[in-house]
């Protein structure tokens, strides 16, 4: 489709017996971020790894800004970057020359390392050698050398895994960044909170395959089911909780009910989560 | 292949080598200390066989004439002397001759001669004094030697130009400083394997043939180098510098194939250390015909560093010229390629 930044057509790939991808087909606009949802071995990084020409799939194809993967892997290297799972810097080398060494591979002679540094919060650490550096810091220099070209496309796969709130929210304002200046984000992970505060539209992925692909909201309309939460006070002070659903001809008379019935403490709506869509879905979790 | 990007890719591992001390250390004290054995190892070759005598009733004539045929006899005033003079390695051999010798020759009554030797000394330099005596005696009779001798040199006459023990050596730690690099080579790439570092290269415009490209300049030129500067600080480029030259060359690009070997096999520093060893000790093997050459034997030459070995030698000590060598260079060219090729094959399986 014109305008689209990532096509995959039937990306099929297997290690061995096991299926991996299983013939996956979706596009992902220019400037959009999308967020590839699923539990360990989903077949997430499999599908990244295709996407940028790390994999040959087995069959079908993949197009990034309309040219294929497999065919024009140096003019498509040149436009993106790529975010990797674990942490794969240079470590004897600080963290200027990590991301010099880069530039010059992108040739990009002008390339301001302390700016881009700055950006990611490791000014006055430029110097450090990265062994020394904590594993938050390391991966905002990792999401830090994946925009060293100023990509069209970023590949970020699970970029705040396994970090603090500080370093995961700081990324997470990178990615929003990189939004705002026109680049599309393939994002994976297996956080549904982050998916849903980042991504335009999310991806479920399991077992290999796409099981559902649209927006947050759309997802939770279709698939989640809304309602309020009450808790009531009972006989000796104890505790007890309520819920009426929403959207149901029955809730106006429920709520009067509640009211008129019961000592209410505390009330509030609850809104489906993409967890409860994910295991609604598949009949499984995202985490495992 | 894109120059710019090899270039950056060189650069980047120059760096990573600059910071690993152990590599730093182990390469600067390889090239050191082999210069430094190489400049105590005797320059020269003695060849004058060092004899003791004992001569209580003077020495014979015969022996004064003898004396600059490569024989060196000192007279001992003593028997005991003599014997210490033996034992301490002063002389091959000690002769002590009873006090009546030349009565007894010419009365044509066979005189007893005590030999003394070493406890070391080998048995071929026991039998060949034992006949020097037996020489000298008969020809002290006055009687010439029942045969003519017509010798003949085949090939060059090394007779007062021996080649010395440290030049013997120079093709052994030429060898070494070579294989040595290996180690440094393979363990940089299982590293960038191990690490994920190349994932990282691979998805920017950097392609495997660049990385290959990288990694074997950098091999090849740190061990070419090294050994390079090596035989130049000894005086091993003084005859037939080409063949040196296109031989340490081609012998760079060999070891550089085997690295790419083992740094499929290794997965840190230890891993290849362990693994490379043993084939660094069966590439040594062919260094050590040139210090025992008795030692050659056919399957030698299955080892491909044989055919580097060789070819330094050849030229270095005894200066042989491309006629002499070409087909060393030919097999170690051929070798080279093929370590290279299947390497670089091998290697690229390991990291897809």
């Amino acid at each position: 489709m014109a305008g689209d930044a990532i096509v995959a057509e039937e990306l099929f790939y297997m290690y061995g017996d096991l299926v991996a991808v299983d013939h996956i087909s979706f596009s992902v606009g220019a400037g959009e971020v999308v967020g590839f949802l699923g539990p360990n071995g989903a077949g997430k990084t499999t599908t990244v790894k295709m996407l940028t020409g790390q994999l040959k799939p087995r069959s079908g194809r993949a197009l990034l800004l309309g040219m294929d993967v497999s065919r024009d892997a140096v003019k498509i290297h040149q436009e993106i970057g790529v975010c990797f799972e674990t942490a794969n810097l240079y470590e004897q080398m600080n963290a200027e020359d990590n991301l010099k060494l880069f530039a010059r591979l992108f040739n990009m002679p002008q390339f301001d390392a302390p700016a881009l540094l700055k950006r990611v919060g490791l000014a006055g650490r430029e110097k450090d050698r990265v062994e020394g550096y904590s594993k938050g810091m390391k991966q905002r220099l990792m999401v830090a050398r994946s925009m060293v070209n100023h990509p069209k496309i970023l590949f970020l796969d699970e970029p705040t895994a396994g970090l603090d709130p500080t370093s995961a929210e700081s990324i997470r304002s990178i990615i929003l960044e990189e939004r705002q200046r026109g680049a599309t984000v393939f994002l994976t992970t297996h956080d549904m909170w982050e998916a849903d505060k980042l991504s335009d539209r999310v991806a479920f992925m399991s077992q290999g395959k796409i099981v559902a692909f649209d927006t947050p909201h759309n997802l939770k309309q279709q698939y989640g089911r809304r309602a309020l939460k009450a808790s009531v006070v009972k006989e000796g002070q104890r505790l007890e909780d309520r819920e009426i659903p929403l959207d149901s001809p029955q809730t106006p008379g429920a709520l009067q009910q509640l009211f008129a019935n019961e000592k209410v403490v505390t009330i509030h709506s609850e809104e489906a989560t993409l967890e409860d869509i994910f295991i609604k879905i598949t009949g499984r979790g995202l985490v495992g | 292949m894109n120059p710019r990007i090899i270039a950056t890719l060189v650069r980047k591992d120059v760096a990573l080598f600059s910071r690993n001390k152990f590599f730093v250390v182990l390469t600067t004290l390889g090239l050191v200390a082999y210069m430094v054995i190489y400049f105590v190892m005797p320059a020269s070759v003695d060849e004058t066989l060092e004899l003791g005598l004992y001569a209580p009733g003077g020495a014979p004539p015969i022996l004064e004439d003898v004396q600059d045929q490569g024989l060196k006899i000192e007279e001992i005033d003593s028997e005991e002397t003599l014997r210490k003079a033996v034992v301490e390695g002063r002389h091959v051999a000690g002769i002590a001759l009873p006090v009546d010798f030349m009565d007894q020759i010419n009365t044509g009554t066979r005189p007893t001669v005590a030999v003394y030797f070493a406890a070391d000394t080998a048995e071929e330099v026991r039998t060949a004094v034992r006949s020097l005596i037996e020489e000298l005696a008969y020809l002290q009779t006055g009687q010439p030697l029942p045969v003519d001798i017509s010798p003949e040199i085949v090939g060059v006459d090394m007779a007062g130009s021996q080649i010395p023990p440290r030049d013997r050596l120079r093709p052994v730690f030429a060898v070494l400083l070579l294989i040595t690099e290996t180690l440094f080579l393979a363990t940089l790439i299982s590293e960038e394997i191990e690490r994920r570092t190349i994932q990282a290269l691979l998805v920017t415009p950097a392609k495997v043939r660049d990385f290959l490209g990288a990694k074997g300049f950098v091999g090849v030129s740190l061990a070419f180098g090294e050994a390079l500067l090596f035989m130049a600080i000894v005086g091993g480029l003084a005859t037939q510098p080409l063949p040196i030259i296109i031989a340490l060359l081609l012998g760079a690009v060999l070891v550089t194939g085997i690295s790419f070997f083992l740094a499929t096999v290794g997965r840190e520093m230890m891993s290849v250390m362990a693994w490379g060893i043993p084939v660094v000790v069966v590439l040594v093997i062919p260094a050590f015909t040139v210090l025992f050459p008795g030692a050659l034997t056919g399957w030698i030459k299955v080892i491909p560093t044989y055919y580097l070995v060789d070819t330094v030698n050849q030229a270095a000590n005894f200066g042989g010229g491309w006629g002499d060598v070409w087909l060393n260079l030919l097999a170690l060219l051929g070798f080279g390629v093929a370590f290279f090729w299947l390497g670089s094959l091998v290697l690229v399986r390991r990291f897809r």
